[in-house]
């Protein structure tokens, strides 16, 4: 029996976009990270550039498959690192979707990437350090971090949404 | 950026300063001190009044300074000096100890900040 399946337009351009995604995130992975659980999170300038482009499906897509290949990748596939870094895209993927959804309700613009960028690195930041307090270090003193990662998600969420749309602008007509 | 993008920026900017609020708060601050020699209570003092108090210990005297509502060691007969480096004690439940001569003091308040502590 021989089983084909026909890959549509749309499966190929989840796979580009993808491909760019993991070589972002791999890159990042190579800098060094002064401070303990807070990096860029640049791969996430391609998450938000789908769902502004192609809606939240596919910027699903993207996230998933770039948390699991990047893990593949990285030798991290069902450690503690990787589980953290699910947890963070399921969120904030969650998130994007409830905001796209309501951006489409709203009179006027709805969400810019700015704002989708914002939502999810909070969310990312939010989903992931309660999963590492049930999971691996349930400690109260724990949370005397969460405001200095909460503030890094703050800022590093503007910028790489300013990042998105720069390059939104450049991308679209 | 669009009014929605506005709106998140700023409910965000809000959340930060509670959230240093909420998680970067300490304990309530101690009203006495209980000073044990040799591992037995020796005196509690009052933090509301400023003065110093000295302590007879296995080497020699120890002296504490109490100042609003704050108590330090400012003396101690022993080599390292880490109880002198802990600097002041404010909370309840805060402790710092001078091993050699045999003394530590325990800030005592109606909300300790710490269950225990280890050195």
């Amino acid at each position: 029996m021989e089983l084909s399946v026909q890959p549509t337009r749309a499966d190929h351009r989840i796979a580009w976009l993808t491909a760019l995604a993991i070589t972002i995130h791999i890159a990042e992975s190579a800098l060094p990270n002064p401070l303990p659980g807070v990096k860029p999170g640049l791969a996430n300038v391609v998450t938000i550039a789908v769902l502004c482009l192609y809606g939240w499906r596919m910027a699903a897509w993207v996230s998933l498959l770039r948390v699991l290949v990047g893990s593949l990748l990285l030798g991290t596939f069902l450690s503690p690192t990787f589980v953290l870094s699910l947890t963070g895209a399921l969120c904030s993927i969650t998130t994007l979707g409830a905001a796209h959804l309501l951006g489409a309700r709203l009179p006027g613009a709805g969400f810019g990437p700015v704002g989708f960028s914002l939502l999810a690195a909070m969310a990312h930041v939010a989903g992931q350090f309660y999963c590492a307090y049930w999971l691996f270090i349930p400690h109260a003193a724990l949370f005397t971090l969460l405001p200095v990662l909460m503030s890094m998600a703050v800022v590093l969420g503007v910028i790489n949404g300013i990042i998105t749309r720069t390059m939104l602008q450049r991308v679209t007509p | 950026m669009t009014r929605a993008d506005i709106v998140v920026l700023v409910l965000a900017l809000a959340l930060l300063p509670m959230l240093y609020v909420k998680f970067w708060h300490h304990g309530a601050a101690g009203d006495e001190v209980r000073i044990m020699v040799d591992g037995k209570p020796w005196q509690v003092v009052s933090l509301k009044h400023d003065r110093r108090v000295t302590v007879h210990g296995a080497l020699g005297d120890s002296v504490l300074e109490i100042k609003h509502g704050a108590v330090r060691f400012i003396a101690s007969p022993c080599p390292s000096k880490y109880c002198i480096h802990s600097g002041w004690l404010h909370d309840g439940g805060e402790f710092t100890a001078c091993l050699p001569n045999r003394v530590s003091i325990e800030v005592i308040g109606a909300r300790a900040r710490y269950d225990a502590i280890n050195f």
